[in-house]
């Protein structure tokens, strides 16, 4: 579909909603004799329009999931371990909320039909009764127990501390794009504050460059990591909120500017098996912000790759360290500490120290 | 149609009042000014609640459907969004990407607060509280008059903050700091933001003030033998609501103002550690999620502010036209009861995935789902309402129907969202935005135009045109129904929120056939308003006049005259001698037995005994099917 269509099918409905309510104001109020409409009788016609929205509303609804389903993140297998037990779990869930739907609606319109008013039909005088109040407080009661004790148990599971020897990647929110720092061959990020970051020069993470741990970091703008590994993301923002999202790990975590947040996770499809599960050549991992944070919000990618750990380690050897691109871009004061750039004066510079990160 | 709308039973019983000496009329003079504008009638301020709240939202849906443009047609140039929106905002008729933000804001700013809590809850509580308790007005005319003219201070200048240079306020209704509070961060946070936070200052203020005067209302007004056992189910969700905002909204309050020191002051409430627009900034040790606690302790429970109102109108419209009484009243007030207060400790529900200690997210995880449980149950209840019912299909009976389907369709994708697990992936995707506006924002519209329909003849002495109402449902229903089921399927995909335009990801552009798909649907959604519009200008002035009790309701506002006068009732306030649910009561000749007629006066079809005593209990003891049956045989 094109606009042109758009503007077509609009134009039709307007001219066909129109047409409707010119035809039904002309005939009430100069034809009421006339009037075709005068003889449906309103609860028999809703009525079975009630009906009919259901048992055509049913099968639209599944036809349209299925057609769908295969452009669904959440259909994939989740590329992540974590992300299996989510999936499993949300699965569950749906088998839930499909029957508790499907049944209500059913009953909702069915009744309404079946119910219509006709002449001389008598309503019965049905006010309450305890006993299917209670069945049907308990038995939802009981079905979410059941589902919020194993939500639980997952959540507390994805959101418990990484093991000591999982892969440390910080990631760096701005607007409006992502980069990923790696804390380099001593496993250790360097300290850095706001209140260093100097773009000109090539510091845009604020790099104090008195702290030594820093100078083999990595700052790159793509997510390479490791299958089989576990991943220890830190989340930051420089400015305002942002969300690190890697749907296809099941992967979310807002970035706060002032502190540092965290996911663990555990990559389990290499990008290069993901294209031959999905069957599409081109398949990327992406992760995007979905925490809305101005207007290039929409736009804020960065590509993810999975790879063996071999491939991760041929890649890490290849990226220049942090000192080394500082240096290329400032040649003649290599180590100089860099100055508080603006005229901001900080005025007690003791406020960096709670802003470090290690 | 006909025949429901032929009966004029004149039930007025305005002679059996014992003692009750006349208050209807108070012959002050009344000028143009004092009837129509600053007028301390609960009715006129009523109405005057309806018609701000109809033109916001026909700005607020108008809105939406030029920002559906946008994402239906990410590249194309729209000549309408230039003629509307200006060179600046839609060049050459491309909407800019800050502007969308802005329009997305206000949509959500527009809807939520000035059509679905002042438009809905300002209308029919001030509307039927008086006339249903038989009051003659509200505790404190004036304060209630203020409360109107607050929201109408407040309503311009939101409006006017869609004029100011930078644009209006366009970090989400949410405004969560740092963005909200940084005009450097984008255009919609400088003038704008402010006049949002004046705004809805003032908007909370004309909040509270109403509240306060609805709980006053109903705890001291009510008319001999209403006993809050009593009261329809519409007045418990008036009065239920009006407590959660008085609880909720000074929160907002709070944070509105701090928000303000932030940006004025240069407090450091909510920011910390920032660099923009090339220098860092002095603030440190603020929380953005502090702010977060502070609105969403408002925000969760708002959600129930917008939909009680709504259910509490259902009930009626469903158990009126069912002809059968409500099923399980207490049941319902039960869970309503619940609802309201399990809507104050499940807000962190929003806040899973944004830093918060991930222990917090247990216990919401815990709260949010057993407040599903009330909701079943009203579910249920409606359910079994309509079953073995005589139902009598008006308009505000098919409103009433779509809400019930919409709150289940819409409330159980809440399991979903609110485990903290599952949320991890959809948190906001498409899958929250289609979630809320199902069950919050299409179910309390439907409630909306459910009270519109039903209470049409009392609001404006005249009918509304059914016919048009049966198109105006059924275009709606299945427009709504059409744009929201949709957005599952982006939200299992997903696609984000807030996104002007979803081709930079692989896994969101897939959807963009479907983005069309919704475009269309959502606007024949705001066009076949119009005939709404129509329907309810067009018959303020020239519908047929309406019956006294066009619905053959049981409650007390249709004992008044066709358009009562300020005090209501012309002779003694009528007395209550019943819940008002007795539909189809066996034995009783007629299939409704109105609250303000003694038992001495019930015409009983011929050959049934009588009762003995007061049958007022009836409702407080189970009847048996088995029993009913062989009386209605």
């Amino acid at each position: 579909m094109d606009a042109q269509m758009l503007i077509g099918v609009a134009q039709a409905m307007l001219i066909g909603i129109l047409l409707i309510v010119c035809l039904n104001l002309y005939l009430i109020f100069r034809l009421k004799d006339l009037d075709p409409f005068a003889k449906w009788d309103p609860n028999a016609v809703n009525g079975a329009l009630l009906l009919l929205f259901i048992i055509a509303g049913l099968p639209a609804a599944f036809l349209s999931s299925m057609a769908w389903s295969k452009e669904m993140v959440m259909t994939y297998n989740a590329a992540s371990e974590h992300g299996q037990v989510i999936d499993n779990m949300f699965w569950w869930t749906m088998a839930v909320a499909v029957f508790v739907t499907v049944l209500t609606n059913i009953l909702l319109f069915y009744f309404s039909w079946k119910y219509r008013y006709r002449e001389g039909q008598k309503a019965l005088y049905y006010p309450h009764n305890n006993r299917i109040e209670v069945l049907w407080t308990v038995v939802p009661a009981i079905v979410l127990t059941a589902l919020v004790l194993r939500g639980v148990i997952v959540w507390n599971d994805v959101t418990g501390p990484a093991p000591d020897n999982a892969l440390n990647i910080e990631l760096n929110g701005k607007q409006f794009a992502w980069t990923a720092r790696y804390p380099g061959s001593d496993l250790e990020f360097g300290e850095t504050s706001v209140f260093l970051i100097n773009e000109a020069k090539g510091n845009s993470l604020g790099f104090n460059l008195d702290d030594k741990r820093g100078f083999d970091d990595l700052v790159v703008s793509e997510l390479v990591i490791p299958v089989n590994t576990d991943i220890e993301l830190k989340i930051r923002s420089r400015d305002v909120l942002h969300s690190a999202t890697l749907m296809h790990f099941r992967v979310k975590m807002d970035a706060v500017p002032g502190m540092t947040t965290r996911f663990h996770f555990k990559p389990t499809i290499t990008t290069a098996d993901m294209r031959l599960q999905t069957g599409n050549d081109a398949f990327e991992y992406e992760m995007s912000c979905q925490q809305i944070c101005g207007g290039g919000h929409w736009n804020m990618r960065l590509p993810v790759r999975v790879v063996t750990m071999e491939e991760y380690k041929a890649w890490l050897a290849q990226q220049k360290t942090f000192i080394a691109s500082y240096r290329e871009l400032n040649p003649e004061k290599p180590a100089a500490p860099a100055p508080a750039t603006q005229e901001t004066p900080a005025p007690d510079q003791t406020a960096s120290a709670q802003t470090v990160v290690h | 149609m006909a025949d429901t709308l032929a009966h004029a039973h004149h039930d007025t019983h305005q002679d059996h009042g014992h003692g009750g000496h006349d208050h209807g009329h108070h012959h002050h003079t009344e000028t143009f000014w004092t009837k129509y504008v600053f007028s301390q009638d609960h009715k006129t301020i009523a109405k005057q609640f309806l018609i701000t709240g109809i033109i916001m939202a026909i700005l607020g849906i108008g809105m939406s459907s030029l920002f559906r443009l946008q994402l239906a047609y990410p590249d194309m140039k729209f000549w309408i969004l230039e003629a509307l929106l200006g060179s600046k905002w839609a060049p050459e008729g491309q909407l800019s990407p800050d502007f969308y933000l802005a329009l997305v804001t206000m949509h959500g700013t527009f809807m939520v607060f000035f059509v679905l809590t002042a438009g809905l809850s300002g209308t029919f509580s001030n509307f039927l509280i008086p006339l249903q308790l038989g009051a003659r007005d509200m505790a404190s005319g004036f304060i209630n008059m203020l409360s109107y003219w607050f929201f109408f201070v407040s309503s311009v200048l939101m409006i006017i903050s869609l004029f100011v240079s930078g644009g209006p306020a366009s970090a989400g209704w949410t405004i969560y700091p740092p963005l909200s509070a940084l005009p450097q961060a984008m255009p919609g946070s400088g003038a704008g933001m402010t006049l949002w936070l004046i705004s809805m200052a003032i908007f909370i203020a004309s909040s509270l003030m109403g509240s306060i005067n609805y709980i006053t209302t109903v705890l001291n007004l009510r008319t001999e033998g209403m006993s809050l056992l009593r009261m329809p189910l519409t007045i418990w969700a008036f009065f239920l609501t009006a407590i959660i905002g008085v609880l909720s909204f000074p929160v907002l309050f709070s944070a509105a103002l701090l928000l303000t020191f932030d940006r004025l002051l240069g407090t450091s409430f909510f920011l910390s550690d920032i660099f923009i627009g090339g220098e860092a900034l002095h603030y440190q040790g603020g929380s953005p999620i502090l702010f977060q606690h502070l609105f969403w302790f408002l925000g969760h429970p708002e959600v129930y502010i917008v939909l009680l109102p709504a259910l509490g109108i259902s009930s009626e419209v469903i158990s009126v036209n069912s002809r059968k009484p409500i099923f399980g009243y207490q049941a319902m007030i039960v869970s309503m009861v619940g609802i309201a207060f399990l809507s104050f400790i499940v807000w962190a529900h929003h806040m899973f995935v944004t830093g918060m200690h991930p222990f917090l997210g247990t216990v919401f995880m815990l709260f949010t789902l057993v407040i599903a449980v009330p909701s079943a149950v009203k579910a249920f209840n409606y359910i079994t309402t309509l079953w073995r019912g005589n139902i009598r299909f008006t308009p505000a009976m098919l409103f009433a129907i779509g809400l019930v389907s919409f709150f289940i369709t819409g409330g159980i994708t809440g399991i979903f969202l609110g485990n903290a697990a599952l949320d991890i992936p959809l948190h906001d995707t498409y899958f929250v935005t289609a979630h809320f506006h199902l069950v919050m924002g299409s179910a309390s519209a439907f409630g909306f135009f459910a009270g519109i329909y039903h209470w049409y003849p009392k609001l404006f002495g005249r009918m509304m045109n059914p016919r048009l109402g049966y198109i105006h449902f059924w275009l709606t229903f299945v427009s709504l129904y059409l744009v929201f089921f949709p957005m599952h399927f982006m939200g299992l995909g997903g696609v984000a929120r807030h996104y002007y335009d979803q081709s930079a990801f692989a896994f969101m552009s897939v959807f963009a056939d479907l983005e069309i798909f919704i475009t269309v649907a959502a606007i024949l959604g705001a066009v076949s308003q119009f005939i709404f519009l129509g329907n309810f200008f067009w018959n303020i002035f020239f519908g047929v006049k309406a019956p006294a009790n066009p619905w053959e309701a049981n409650t007390l506002e249709w004992t008044t005259p066709r358009l009562p006068g300020h005090g209501n009732w012309e002779g003694a306030i009528p007395h209550v001698y019943r819940w008002p649910y007795d539909y189809s009561k066996p034995g009783v000749k007629k299939d409704y037995l109105p609250q303000h007629i003694p038992d001495e006066e019930v015409e009983y079809e011929d050959g049934f005994p009588r009762p003995a005593g007061v049958p007022d209990h009836d409702h407080g003891h189970t009847i048996k099917v088995e029993e009913v049956k062989k009386d209605n045989h």
